[in-house]
């Protein structure tokens, strides 16, 4: 799965850090999702939608999805 | 109109400012979370430990009376309660991720243990050497070893 938290985190001009403390988790768990290390669970990415005003599909979508 | 432009601007950079330090205070929090389940972990296990080295000193004084060395001998098992207390508090505390790094942690550890003890087992049956043997004994302790063998290897996979 990917993933566009980091150009969404970027154009909020945000550090990981504070992604991570704006949605409770660790700076490491933010940071395997931007490499596509570890697919968040289902409450953490409706959480991450609702912190950047998406719906979820426009922030994680498959691999083989364009 | 120029007054309540300066207004909101003033409002505006306060507000900013708000939220600058409160993800400051929230960054704070978790960093200091983290270091205090880390300082109380090492703290109950070193206070284990101790306790383990302190028994087997005692006994190895040797202190006849079974029922006591038997006391003594237990003595470490309490501590050891609370060191996992204090651990599964600190799991509980964590993100999504960090439980997933401790359980793929433990997933390698327990097949690994079982693997070692079954061959440690099978030898007995094939040469039994008493309760002296080695397995027997200080067994128990490979298995936090592959734990933190476990624990390194998932956190290296997320990094």
């Amino acid at each position: 799965m990917r993933n566009r938290l980091k150009v969404l985190r970027a154009e909020r001009d945000w550090s990981q850090a504070e992604l991570a403390t704006r949605l409770a988790v660790s700076r490491q768990t933010i940071n395997a999702i931007e490499t596509g290390k570890y697919d968040p669970s289902l409450p953490l990415a409706l959480k991450a939608a609702r912190l950047f005003a998406q719906p979820v599909e426009a922030l994680f979508f498959l691999d083989d999805e364009p | 109109m120029v007054p309540i432009f300066f207004h909101l601007r003033r409002r505006l950079t306060a507000a900013k400012a708000d939220v600058s330090r409160a993800v400051a205070r929230g960054e704070a929090a978790v960093e200091e979370t983290h270091t205090l389940f880390g300082l109380r972990l090492l703290v109950a296990g070193l206070f284990w430990i101790s306790v383990y080295l302190l028994s087997r000193g005692i006994l190895a004084l040797g202190i006849v009376d079974q029922t006591a060395r038997v006391l003594i001998a237990l003595l470490p098992i309490p501590f050891f309660i609370y060191y996992l207390w204090v651990w599964m508090k600190g799991v509980r505390s964590m993100d999504e991720l960090q439980r997933r790094i401790e359980f793929e942690a433990l997933a390698l550890a327990f097949p690994l243990a079982i693997v070692a003890y079954m061959t440690m087992g099978l030898l007995d049956v094939a040469m039994p050497r008493g309760l002296d043997d080695f397995g027997y004994r200080h067994g128990w302790l490979m298995m936090p070893l592959l734990y933190y063998f476990g624990l390194w290897r998932a956190r290296r996979r997320y990094q």
